[in-house]
């Protein structure tokens, strides 16, 4: 379990919560710099954007949605894994968790933040969004629940509000051992933060069912919000869109991803937070058999939809199949799968699984290919429907491509953010693991 | 909370689009429309389209409620050429309604599928759904060149930025008629009394438009002419715009 | 032939059904210029906010002279659509009748006169006033009259109908030059010269598309620009599918597909300039095969001797057998009509060209017939119209005098010869010649910018006029045209500018000169008419005919129908013919291509590229906006390595252009084809320095027997020139790929 020896239970406090105490310059120049790039390349473009139009992406007639919502689905699709993964294993109990659940919980969150933005970057009048929302007014006006954006609104709203309590409840008594850590403004927060917790038997019981009930609670709740996603593009009847099987395709993906940035996540903990002690080759090896097992389902419901188009044989589906693996856009689909289903198989090979710095490049390629396909779900049907005259073609702008970029910055800085807030791995479950300590150590 | 049940239940009843008070609906004889787009520019005309200028239109930015596809059959020296308009089909089972979060998009009693400016947030959906490709949005808040101004229709919105757009049938028009109606103390809007911009300019009299709950009015009879088809019937979206096809002789 | 009863008409007229309201007044109340917060603290009569008003008035987009009304809400011009009482619209309108708004609320308007301050041509303008400006010309012409100079005044109009020509006339007669002329570069000279040689007379007959069951096109784009376009395209929805059970067919022939080419059952790329020959080989299939009744049959298949179907299959490029039938279903049907224009009627063979078609009609007997071509009874007034068009020859004389230096004073209104001529007839150069040149313009197009003084005019959405269409329709009709709003800026309408002349010239006025302005004019000219026509009665019976004329916009007498005039149609014509087929400059060694420039539905010969309706309106056949393109056939374009967007130099023997190729798939190989409209180098933000001017190019053959410009007689060459522009158009893919979109039968890919 421990690769450098296990430490003993002052170490865990320490080691942990020095992320949080102890802030060095290197820290605050991270900050600065993903903050700045969010800044730089998110805010501003945004901010242009709303003073001349949602013209200033390169979405046009023929193709009115664009990398905006290729990236909403990518950062919903890297949002799963971490709450869905962390429920998942908690019920199935399952001691390689402990040391990793809390950082993916937080990526789940951010993640999702960092999706929600990408919303409001893509509507064309975001100061009224709210509308979206079931809120009484005086017109009497209500959302329409038959769409599926309203579906939308309500999966991402309850599985952004169940993920924020799981990750706090999760955290609570971390949250007393930094109280019980620090002094001043700061010890004053956390016994807020911690809700007074002590540590009783009776605490630790109620602490153990809810969390059990939450991560129940979750699962489905994961798995609703990427199948409600899939059906904004699968309830319309765009040729390449409408597939029964996209809801499976998105949520199968969408942990693919997730887990893959569980990965990328974890190396730089353990790189840069000195968490090698408690992120192993255990942690690894799991994660890579998840990897090969997810990527296996995910080819398979490739190839399904490649066949469901062709055997359909009508010509709207026929083209839009065509269109894919042929047309302008083909090189990313090919390399979408050559990232997607085939460097995963890689992993078969227990040297490659066993390595961080190669299992870092897979996890950072696989999402370079789950991003791509995103891309290609958004850019390669709608513009091509069913009246030819009217097919277009769609290419992101610079201001796009600026705002793909920066939100990676906001995730990353929302992060350096939680750091130093949360404890980066769960303190008390990590204990649990730990060996009884030998009276005469 | 019953008659909240009851209102779903007739709203879910199958055929709850087929009871409308007006049903509007347009005829297209491709055999007489020759492509000449003299209902484009009225269509621009009268519902306060904007000029995009060059730029925007080689960014595929323009609005045209209503546009003439045109597609090439056969090849040099046998080759021909179709055109067909294409507007907003105001579809009874329309896929663009569905996907409106905010009801921007509706279908009326009259049986149009309308569009509310004022309330739509621009999420694009219903262009994506729609099939025909006929719903617009402004990439940016359009302006006119002193004095072109002057000639905006005052009976319709200047839209903004950020708003889905498209063929509405001329809705300021059905509205002039039945105030008309009203005030001549009939209940009813008689046939030939609404006619859209398009329809009204067209050169070669192709586009007819009426109510076809009337089975004397014009468009009736000229949708059971055995020429009459659908766009895309398949798709079940049930269009109000019926085609005439051109007979090839 | 037209859809309106004389009764309905009448009723209309008399009735004043439509529910207008009475111009005059409005046109008083409206003689304001400054605007006021609250314009009308008294409204006039028919002013209430929030409440339309329709006003008829005649469109001037084009020479067809169609009705219209225009809708005005708190005093602006909001909408126009046809007149529906009027005959030659009946309701309708094209896309450039549409567009008559962004005239008159063009921002590139002249708003006040200006002088030219810097070197002629350079653009720089002052404002001046209209005193100074009117003084200006009335002493440097008044002065010409004293000298007994004025025959060195001239003056040259776009095509002016109606009492502003007799206007012109009159003032040219009162200076004592008779230098008054007229040039349209679509004017159908050689239409006139040839129905001159074929029916003695040249004024326009009706073509009777509305009733005919056969229509055979000669390259006459009917539906876009050929003569009436609204009208035809409402007798072409007549003809398929108006009567029951009836559907009538129509043939194109042209060397590039057009509007009526795409409309049309069958569209025949004859080899370009022998189209002429094609109608002699249809002629001589007609006769040899029976089809032909009349007394004189042996004189005419003497005639035709020469044109055997299979010698002209050979010539023509189009098969014996499709030769044979077309004269047999030319022959047969029960109403067949043949129409020539376009590039048919721009070869050096255009007069031959028509006679021939001339001749088809009368072998099928379609003459005087329904369906057919109907003569027209002489026109509502007796000044006819497009007597005065200078014709291509007489604007070579034009500037045969201005180089000569016989030209004083030159005032032009309403055409732009500097674009709409070759480049090397030399117009822009000859104009350097012309101590004065005055425009009355509501533009700055390019003959304007070389003006020394421009008088602004009103646009004729603010004008007093008139019109009688031409053609007719077969009765007479007079159209009336009203300033539906009030002048907008410091212009006037150019009769009044014609008029303040007369004055500032001085003497002795003839007594139509007198009037103080154009509508007194033309109110008192309808009076004479309507005198003249044997209606004396009180002064009341007038008043009350022309405020229903007025409400109308239109007076017509539908049951006057000319009867059956004799026809002077003899074989012998076919003797006094030039050659039937077309010479064409440019050795086909050097030049392989036929350069075919065509008219747009969009800007017609370039008049419509500044508004920008029509700029965002895409190209009918090809979706293009905002720019010029030439067309090449597929295989023609894969052979030269040519894509769509690729450069290209386009020279001829006169000149070159640099335009983007544009694959096109209905288009001769062996021809390109430019369209004509744009490559404006004035006329406002929206027309300005976009795309090319194929005119220019043109090389200067002329129709060897009406003097007139052979614009498609011209060879080209093709350069690649390595540079890409992008085409900006709306189409995506333009094959229907199977899917089910143009109607069950068309189910084919
Ligand atoms: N276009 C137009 N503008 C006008 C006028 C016009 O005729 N046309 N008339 C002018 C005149 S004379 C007037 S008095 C003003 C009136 O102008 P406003 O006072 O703006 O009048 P309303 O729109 O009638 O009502 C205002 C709001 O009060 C809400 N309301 C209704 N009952 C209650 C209540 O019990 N409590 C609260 N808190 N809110 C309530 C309504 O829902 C509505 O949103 O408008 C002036 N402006
Ligand atoms: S045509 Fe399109 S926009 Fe119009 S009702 Fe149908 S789906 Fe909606
Ligand atoms: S763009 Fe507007 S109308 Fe269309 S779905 Fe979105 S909110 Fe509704
Ligand atoms: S019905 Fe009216 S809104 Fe619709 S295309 Fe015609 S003119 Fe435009
Ligand atoms: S105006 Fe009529 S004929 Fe012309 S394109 Fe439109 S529908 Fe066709
Ligand atoms: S054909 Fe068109 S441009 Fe010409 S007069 Fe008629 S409406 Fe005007």
């Amino acid at each position: 379990m421990f690769d450098h020896g296990q430490p003993s239970y002052a170490e865990v406090n320490k080691d942990v919560l020095s992320v949080m105490l102890e802030t060095g310059p290197k820290y605050w120049m991270l900050l600065g710099t993903t903050m700045s790039v969010a800044g730089i390349c998110f805010f501003m473009p945004w901010i242009y954007q709303l003073f001349v139009g949602v013209g200033a992406a390169g979405m046009n007639r023929n193709a009115v949605w664009g990398s905006y919502l290729s990236n909403f689905i990518f950062w919903i699709g890297l949002s799963h894994s971490g709450t869905l993964l962390s429920a998942v294993l908690h019920i199935t109990n399952s001691p390689w968790r402990k040391a990793i659940y809390r950082s993916a919980e937080a990526m789940t969150l951010f993640s999702l933040m960092t999706a929600a933005m990408f919303v409001m970057v893509h509507l064309g009048r975001v100061w009224f969004v709210h509308w979206s929302f079931p809120i009484p007014n005086q017109m009497g006006l209500w959302p329409n629940f038959r769409s599926p954006l309203m579906f939308d609104v309500m999966a991402i709203t309850t599985y952004l509000t169940a993920s924020s309590i799981f990750i706090y409840m999760g955290s609570v008594p971390d949250f007393a051992a930094v109280r019980d850590a620090s002094t001043g403004l700061r010890r004053r927060l956390y016994t807020i933060f911690s809700f007074g917790w002590r540590g009783t038997a009776r605490e630790w019981h109620t602490l153990g069912w809810a969390y059990t009930f939450f991560a129940i609670f979750v699962i489905p709740l994961a798995v609703s919000v990427h199948s409600i996603v899939s059906w904004d593009f699968a309830l319309s009847i765009v040729p390449g869109l409408h597939h029964t099987i996209f809801a499976p395709y998105f949520v199968c993906g969408a942990i693919f991803s997730g887990t893959a940035g569980i990965v990328t996540v974890m190396y730089c903990l353990r790189k840069f937070l000195n968490f090698e002690r408690y992120i192993g080759q255990v942690h690894l090896d799991s994660l890579g058999k998840l990897l090969i097992t997810l990527s296996l389902i995910w080819s398979y419901i490739n190839i399904l939809e490649l066949f469901s188009s062709w055997y359909g044989g009508t010509s709207f589906e026929l083209e839009a199949l065509q269109f894919k693996l042929t047309g302008f856009y083909a090189p990313l689909y090919w390399e979408m799968i050559l990232f997607c289903a085939f460097v995963p198989l890689l992993i078969l090979f227990k040297k490659i699984r066993w390595s961080w710095n190669k299992m870092l490049v897979i996890s950072i390629l696989i999402n370079v290919g789950m991003l791509t396909e995103r891309f290609i779900i958004v850019a390669t049907s709608q513009p091509r429907k069913f009246l030819p005259d009217a097919f277009g073609f769609y290419f992101p702008s610079w201001i796009e491509l600026s705002i793909t970029v920066g939100a990676f910055a906001i995730f990353a800085t929302l992060f350096l953010i939680f750091i130093k807030w949360v404890p980066a791995i769960s303190i008390y479950e990590v204990k649990e693991t730990l060996k009884p300590l030998r009276r005469d150590a | 909370m019953s008659t909240f049940v009851e209102k779903l239940r007739q709203y879910r009843k199958p055929g709850y689009y087929d009871k409308f008070d007006y049903h509007w609906t347009m005829t297209i004889d491709l055999d007489r429309c020759t492509g000449c787009e003299a209902c484009m520019v009225a269509c621009q005309a009268e519902n306060n389209l904007p000029i995009v200028g060059e730029k925007r239109f080689a960014e595929n930015r323009e609005i045209k409620w209503i546009r003439i596809e045109r597609y090439w059959e056969g090849e040099y020296p046998d080759v021909k050429m179709r055109f067909i308009p294409m507007l907003c089909q105001h579809c009874d089972d329309a896929p663009c309604e569905t996907a409106c979060p905010v009801f921007a998009t509706y279908h009326n009693q009259d049986g149009l599928n309308t569009q509310i400016y004022n309330r739509c947030i621009g999420t694009r959906t219903c262009a994506v759904y729609c099939p025909y490709e006929v719903r617009y949005f402004n990439w940016f808040t359009y302006t006119w060149d002193e004095p072109l101004e002057q000639q905006l229709n005052p009976d319709v919105t200047v839209r903004e930025k950020g708003v889905m757009e498209k063929c509405t049938f001329c809705i300021q028009r059905i509205r002039i008629a039945k105030d008309n109606a009203k005030d001549d103390d009939r209940r009813r809007v008689r046939d030939g009394e609404v006619v859209p911009a398009c329809v009204q300019s067209c050169p070669t009299e192709a586009l007819v438009f009426g109510n076809s709950n009337d089975p004397e009015a014009k468009v009736s009879k000229m949708m059971k002419n055995p020429r009459g088809y659908k766009v895309l019937e398949e798709l079940n979206t049930t269009p109000s715009i019926v085609y005439l096809t051109k007979v090839h002789s | 032939m037209s859809k309106i009863s004389r009764r309905d008409l009448l009723q209309y007229i008399g009735a004043g059904g439509i529910g207008v309201v009475g111009g005059v007044l409005y046109g008083e109340s409206v003689q304001q210029n400054v605007e006021l917060l609250i314009p009308q603290v008294v409204p006039p009569e028919d002013y209430s906010p929030g409440v339309a008003t329709w006003y008829n008035t005649v469109c001037n987009q084009c020479p067809a002279g169609c009705g219209i009304s225009v809708r005005i809400r708190e005093g602006k011009a909001k909408k126009i659509e046809g007149n529906p009482v009027h005959p030659v619209s009946q309701g309708r309108t094209c896309a450039r009748g549409q567009a008559g708004l962004n005239a008159l609320y063009n921002p590139d308007r002249i708003r006040t006169p200006l002088q030219n301050v810097g070197q002629r041509g350079s653009g720089n303008f002052e404002e001046i006033s209209w005193d100074e400006a009117l003084t200006t010309v009335g002493s440097r012409i008044g002065r010409l009259k004293i000298d007994n100079e004025a025959s060195r005044v001239r003056l040259l109009c776009g095509r002016v109908r109606g009492h502003l020509d007799e206007l012109f006339l009159q003032f040219m007669n009162l200076l004592g030059s008779d230098h008054y002329q007229q040039y349209d570069f679509t004017y159908p000279s050689a239409l006139m010269a040839a129905n001159k040689m074929s029916f003695g007379t040249d004024v326009l007959p009706y073509y009777d598309i509305r009733n005919a069951v056969f229509l055979l096109s000669f390259g006459a784009d009917y539906l876009g620009t050929w003569i009436s376009p609204v009208h035809h395209s409402l007798a072409y929805g007549h003809l398929r599918q108006g009567r029951e059970g009836r559907r009538g067919k129509t043939i194109q022939i042209e060397p590039r597909m057009s509007l009526s080419g795409a409309a049309a059952d069958e569209w025949i790329a004859a080899r370009p300039g022998t189209e002429g020959l094609l109608a002699l080989g249809i002629a001589h299939a007609l006769v040899s095969e029976g089809h032909y009744h009349g007394s004189d049959r042996d004189e005419w298949s003497k005639a035709l001797q020469a044109y055997s179907p299979s010698l002209v299959s050979a010539e023509t490029e189009v098969s014996e057998d499709k030769i044979l039938r077309l004269a047999r279903e030319f022959g047969t049907s029960t109403a067949s009509l043949a129409i020539a224009g376009g590039a048919t009627a721009a070869g050096t063979n255009a007069v031959a060209s028509i006679v021939a078609v001339n001749a088809l009609n009368y072998l099928a007997g379609n003459l005087s017939q329904p369906g057919g071509i109907i003569f027209n009874p002489d026109p509502a007034f007796s000044a006819t119209a497009g007597s005065r068009q200078a014709g291509f020859q007489g604007m070579l004389d034009l500037i045969g005098a201005m180089k000569a230096g016989d030209v004083d004073v030159l005032l032009v209104h309403d055409t732009n010869p500097v674009f709409a001529l070759p480049d090397n007839v030399g117009f822009r150069q000859a104009m350097q010649n012309v101590p004065l040149i005055i425009a009355l313009s509501s533009f700055r197009d390019e003959t304007t910018e070389m003006a020394d003084l421009i008088l602004p005019t009103s646009t004729y959405l603010e004008s007093w006029g008139d019109d009688v269409p031409d053609p007719g329709v077969g009765f007479p009709v007079a159209s009336i045209s009203q300033p539906v709003v009030a002048t907008l800026y410091d212009t006037l309408p150019v009769g009044d500018i014609v008029l303040s002349l007369a004055r500032q010239i001085g003497g002795e006025l003839p007594i139509h000169m007198r009037w103080g302005t154009m509508e007194e004019f033309i109110k008192e000219r309808w009076r004479e008419e309507y005198d003249q026509r044997g209606s004396e009665g009180e002064e009341q019976e007038f008043e009350a005919f022309w405020q229903a004329a007025l409400e109308a916009g239109v007076w017509g007498q539908p049951g006057a129908v000319a009867g059956d005039q004799p026809v002077p149609l003899s074989s012998s014509m076919i003797a006094s013919i030039a050659d039937p087929v077309s010479r064409f400059a440019g050795d086909e060694s050097d030049y392989p291509f036929v350069l075919h420039p065509y008219l747009t539905a969009t800007f017609f010969d370039g008049r419509g590229a500044n508004l920008p309706w029509l700029q965002e309106m895409p190209d009918p056949m090809t979706s293009v906006v905002y720019g010029s393109w030439v067309e090449l056939n597929p295989v023609t374009a894969d052979e030269l390595g040519i894509r769509e967007g690729d450069v290209l130099d386009v020279e001829s023997p006169a000149g070159s252009v640099r335009v983007p190729a544009l694959i096109f798939p209905a288009i001769r190989p062996g021809v390109v084809a430019i369209p004509v409209g744009q490559g404006h180098a004035a006329y406002g933000r929206y027309a300005r320095d976009r795309g090319v001017n194929p005119i220019h190019i043109v090389a200067t053959l002329i129709d060897d027997q009406s003097g007139d410009l052979a614009w498609a007689a011209t060879r080209v060459k093709l350069k690649l020139t390595g540079e890409r522009l992008q085409i900006i158009k709306t189409d995506g893919v333009t094959r229907t790929l199977g899917r089910q979109i143009l109607g069950p039968e068309n189910d084919h890919a």
